[in-house]
């Protein structure tokens, strides 16, 4: 058993060896600019520039009916949404804009269009989307839709009327009313899942980085003759590395998220950071495991890649669980990241309270001391 | 292929020049190749052997100076691709050209396939080369699964399988055992004397200088010597004195007072006398002994052996000549206060018995013991694989063993391993340092680590700072460090916590022999001065010898176990002495003398060395073979045993052995 004396020493110890991680840290200036740079650049650029919303989609009218009614349709394609471009004259040449990526739709008017809806009759248009961004491709077949359909309710009211029934349809309005991001901000959702995406993909390289340098230089030897334990060689780095990841969150909730992009902190911010260094601290032990993997520096960025990017489709960051086939939901309930971000989003634009968040918080951990385990476990074997 | 006259220049630089950013690497070298001839570089890392080699290769391009490969001056790509095919480079680092995963027949006919060799000469080239390396039975043995000298005989192959004339090899014997060294070394003299081979080869070993018809010693960049290793010896007149003294330690100081450079040898002191201008050979010697026994007056001397010098002394005096810093050193202050270490007379610091190590079918170490007494130097010997590390790891308390038990600085190995990690040092060969941290940071880190006191941690940096000799250098970070320094600072973090066993696993690997000499007087002051047991691994026969007492490992068993003189006596008895002959005609003589049964025929550049017991019948012996052959030698000179000899000789048996 240990005397009270001998924690001191390992205490002493601990805090040496945390203080040699955040040294070496600082001398490498590269990693420190990168830091810097998705920490503020990165999460500004994410929530500005990507957008999931229609915004010019290019259209072109084939009309080949030349009518007050077809020129009318083909008026409701306006910006910001939609943008004309050149109207093709044949099949062929609408073709053509599609392949070359000029215009991104392309709806036909049939001839006798006009003619069709005044008989009363079913008029079609047809709309050729470019969909290889299928993202894009919804929304413009979706958008396309919506404006057709007003349109058709427009006609039909118009006949009623002209018939003299009165001016009403019967229907059903549909009214909305968005949630904890009234405006339906896109920078808030994207500034702050860009964020937790970083928090996670640091959580894994900076331990991982820094442990398989160690056994690339052979300092991790020295260490291991020393009367360190693994887990004494390992918690320093992973409390560094969370200090560290924890300060560019600060950085990047102080400058961007609230700094420019006003995102208000509806939960408690202890409650978020408390939450990102539990996560930090029990996701690290992925790292640590691929760096008992690796043989160096590449092969752990190729790893961390691979375990990466299933990390963030099961997330649940783009699609929730409810949309997915059972099997992936299975194994989106084991991914750390899926209940970091139920979390994250909670408590800073949802103001959910710990209480609220036990659930996916005990879950986070569990997870978190298995990869912690696995990796320490890994590390002893390998090494002693 | 043409053959041009023998004592034509395949190569040759004029003041040639590379700069890598602010560092120069060669700085002004002349060089001669001639056709036919081995001729050998030789240096430490950094001296600027591997950018010249690769600049005469044409895949570096050179800052100054002219380059002249086969009579084509090389100043472009263009002009580098017309002889290109002519040559044959082989890299750095074990196997480092080679595909792992690959078979050695694949790999032989990867090389042929890239250099355009047809299907019948490869096939017949394969064949012969094949057996000339030994490596038949291996071909479809996988690359990585090979031994270190195979790789390197592999890499040998693959480098000649288009035919060139002109060879590269760089630094092909390190990290290979003494045994696979000769063998390699008599595979190239073959190619070289018997196909006309041209070859240039370099080396961190002084004492391979020996093995070239004519070698340059290079040192930061400039050429420090050059000659047939006769005239490289001659060039240094100087006398070697050694002396066996009780009190060694005085001794020592004395020495260190007196002259440029004095090593210690487990019980001897082995000091380099500078000859007075003037003095002939005779004279010289007899001038270098009296002025040893004045300096020592005193002192009762045991023993005192008068020596030629070798070409490791003749570096030295060099290196000090052209200014190198340090290659003349202080002798070691004492320490300004003795360490107190009380123990009784039967106590080891290192007891191992019975240690073995089972990896799977593979028994890595097999009944090893010895025992390591406080302020002993111990010496650790054997090839890649022998077991070595596998022994430390297990007396480090990181390994336990499957069977066998042992201690280490008064804990037990398998009770309290724990104890033994706060007890001793460790050293690799890694330098294992934080680069990117400063000197005074790394020792703060270990001092911290090993739980020195807050309080002492300041005034102990210090004192290793001044111990190793890295004063002045504290803000520096280690990575900026030259080898020799940061192996000092490696020591250094070593001994933080003033430990009573040190364990050094090829503590000097790639510092040139100024730094190492620097280095073993430190080792020597902690022994001597302060009872630290050392425990030493090296690839460097001649610090072997600086050991108090060896063991060497074959297979991971302990096969000899004694002082350094003691296993040199011991080889004298059983196989003889060692005699140097000079011949004509090196490659048939050795050839001649090997077919006849002389123990130990190996070839030394011009030299055939071989064991004898009866110097006094040698010659006639010796004639008896060579005149129906019409080949001559000179007459036999005793020549020292070396370690390496030793090594070879035990392994070889051993070998032998296991073969019947």
């Amino acid at each position: 058993m240990m005397s009270r004396m001998d924690w001191r020493d390992v205490l002493g110890r601990g805090l040496e060896l945390v203080r040699k991680e955040l040294l070496q840290l600082w001398r490498d200036r590269v990693l420190i600019l990168f830091l810097l740079y998705v920490f503020t650049v990165d999460i500004y650029l994410a929530g500005s520039g990507l957008s999931f919303s229609l915004h010019n989609a290019t259209i072109a009218v084939m009309d080949q009916d030349m009518s007050h009614a077809s020129r009318e349709l083909a008026s409701r394609f306006q910006p910001p949404e939609f943008q004309r471009v050149a109207a093709p004259g044949d099949p062929r040449a609408a073709q053509q804009l599609l392949d070359t990526g000029r215009s991104m739709v392309v709806m036909q008017i049939p001839p006798r269009f006009q003619a069709d809806l005044g008989a009363g009759r079913q008029a079609a248009v047809q709309y050729l989307v470019d969909s290889s961004n299928s993202v894009l491709g919804l929304l413009a077949g979706s958008h396309a839709a919506e404006i057709v359909g007003r349109y058709n309710l427009e006609q039909g009211a118009a006949r009623l009327a002209a018939t003299g029934a009165g001016g009403r349809l019967p229907g059903v309005d549909n009214a909305q009313r968005a949630l904890f991001n009234a405006n339906q901000n896109e920078a808030w959702f994207m500034g702050i899942a860009e964020l937790l995406m970083l928090v996670t993909v640091f959580a894994i390289i900076l331990p991982a980085v820094a442990a398989v340098r160690e056994k690339e230089r052979g300092t991790i030897e020295q260490l291991l003759v020393s009367p360190l334990r693994p887990l004494e060689i390992l918690l320093p780095k992973v409390l560094a590395m969370t200090l560290v990841i924890l300060a560019g969150v600060t950085l990047a909730i102080a400058l961007v998220l609230r700094g420019v992009f006003d995102v208000p902190i509806r939960g408690s911010l202890p409650l978020f950071y408390a939450i990102s260094a539990l996560y930090v601290f029990t996701t690290s032990g992925i790292g640590l495991l691929l760096a008992t993997i690796a043989r160096n520096l590449a092969q752990v960025g190729m790893l961390a890649i691979m375990v990466l990017a299933p990390m963030m489709f099961l997330s649940g960051m783009w699609t929730p669980p409810e949309a997915l086939a059972t099997p992936v939901r299975v194994l989106m309930a084991v991914s750390p990241m899926h209940y970091y971000i139920d979390a994250g989003f909670g408590v800073l634009l949802k103001g959910m309270t710990l209480a609220e968040l036990a659930q996916p918080l005990l879950a986070m951990a569990l997870l978190g001391a298995l990869a912690f385990g696995a990796g320490l476990a890994r590390f002893r074997r390998q090494f002693a | 292929m043409a053959v041009a006259p023998a004592g034509e220049a395949v190569v040759r630089l004029r003041g040639l020049l590379k700069r890598y950013a602010a560092r120069v690497a060669v700085d002004g070298v002349d060089l001669c190749v001639q056709r036919g001839r081995m001729h050998g570089l030789i240096g430490p890392d950094g001296a600027g052997k591997s950018s010249l080699m690769k600049i005469v290769a044409g895949v570096l391009t050179h800052d100054g100076g002219t380059v002249e490969v086969f009579g084509q001056a090389i100043a472009s790509e263009r002009d580098a691709e017309r002889v290109k095919q002519r040559i044959g480079l082989m890299p750095q680092g074990l196997g480092q050209n080679l595909y792992a995963e690959l078979s050695i027949e694949e790999n032989i006919d990867f090389f042929a396939r890239l250099r355009g060799v047809d299907e019948q000469a490869l096939a017949a080239r394969k064949r012969q080369l094949l057996a000339m390396t030994r490596l038949e039975r291996f071909r479809d043995r996988p690359m990585k699964k090979l031994s270190g000298g195979m790789k390197q005989k592999l890499g040998l192959v693959c480098t000649l399988i288009h035919e060139p004339e002109l060879i590269i090899l760089d630094e092909p014997t390190t990290g290979v055992d003494p045994v696979s060294r000769r063998d390699f070394w008599a595979i190239l003299d073959e190619l070289v004397s018997v196909r006309g081979l041209t070859a240039l080869v370099s080396t961190a070993y002084m004492d391979e200088a020996a093995r070239f018809a004519t070698a340059t010693m290079m040192l930061g960049g400039r050429v420090l010597a050059e000659g047939t290793p006769a005239e490289l010896l001659a060039a240094l007149p100087a006398t070697v004195v050694s002396v066996k003294c009780r009190e060694q330690v005085e001794a020592q100081r004395r020495l260190g007072a007196s002259f440029r450079d004095t090593i210690l040898r487990g019980p001897w002191l082995r000091t380099v006398v500078d000859a007075v201008p003037g003095e002939d050979a005779p004279a010289r010697a007899r001038s270098a002994e009296a002025r040893v026994r004045e300096a020592l007056a005193g002192l009762a001397i045991e023993a005192l052996d008068v020596d030629a010098p070798d070409l490791e002394d003749l570096f030295i005096a060099r290196a000090a000549s052209a200014g190198v810093a340090a290659a003349r050193f202080a002798p070691a202050p004492a320490p300004a206060k003795r360490m107190e270490r009380t123990h009784a007379p039967d106590y080891n610091a290192i007891e191992a018995r019975g240690l073995v190590r089972q990896f799977g079918d593979f028994r890595a170490v097999d009944q090893v013991s010895f025992t390591v007494k406080p302020g002993e130097i111990f010496g650790l010997l054997g090839a890649n694989g022998a077991g070595k590390t596998t022994v430390i790891k297990m007396l480090n308390g990181i390994q336990p063993p499957n069977a066998g038990s042992g201690a280490v600085a008064g804990a037990d190995m398998i009770r309290a391993p724990g104890q033994i990690k706060r007890r001793i040092g460790y050293m690799s060969q890694a330098f294992s340092l934080y680069l990117d941290m400063t000197v005074r940071e790394n020792l703060r880190l270990f001092a911290a680590i090993y739980g020195v006191p807050r309080a002492r941690r300041d005034e102990r940096v210090r004192e290793l700072m001044r111990l190793c000799d890295i004063e002045g250098i504290e803000d520096m970070l280690a990575g900026d460090l030259p080898m020799g320094r940061r192996q000092r600072l490696a020591l250094a973090c070593a001994l933080v916590h003033e430990p009573e066993v040190v364990f050094l696993d090829e503590p000097t690997s790639g510092v040139d022999p100024v730094g190492r000499r620097r280095f073993w007087d430190i080792l020597f002051r902690l022994a001597r001065h302060e009872g630290v047991a050392l425990l030493i691994t090296t690839h460097y026969m001649s610090e072997a010898e600086q050991c108090d007492h060896i063991s060497l490992l074959y297979a991971g068993r302990v096969v000899a176990d004694a002082s350094p003189e003691q296993l040199k006596a011991e080889l004298a008895g059983r196989r003889g002495e060692l005699w140097a002959f000079d011949t004509p005609t090196p490659q048939a003589t050795v050839k001649a003398l090997q077919a006849a049964g002389f123990a130990g025929a190996s070839l030394y550049g011009t030299a055939v060395h071989v064991l004898d017991p009866d110097g006094a019948t040698l010659p006639a012996r010796v004639a008896g073979v060579l005149a129906p052959l019409g080949l001559q030698a000179g007459p036999p000179h005793r020549r020292p045993l070396t370690m390496e000899d030793v090594f070879v000789e035990r392994v070889l048996e051993l070998e032998r052995e296991a073969a019947q």
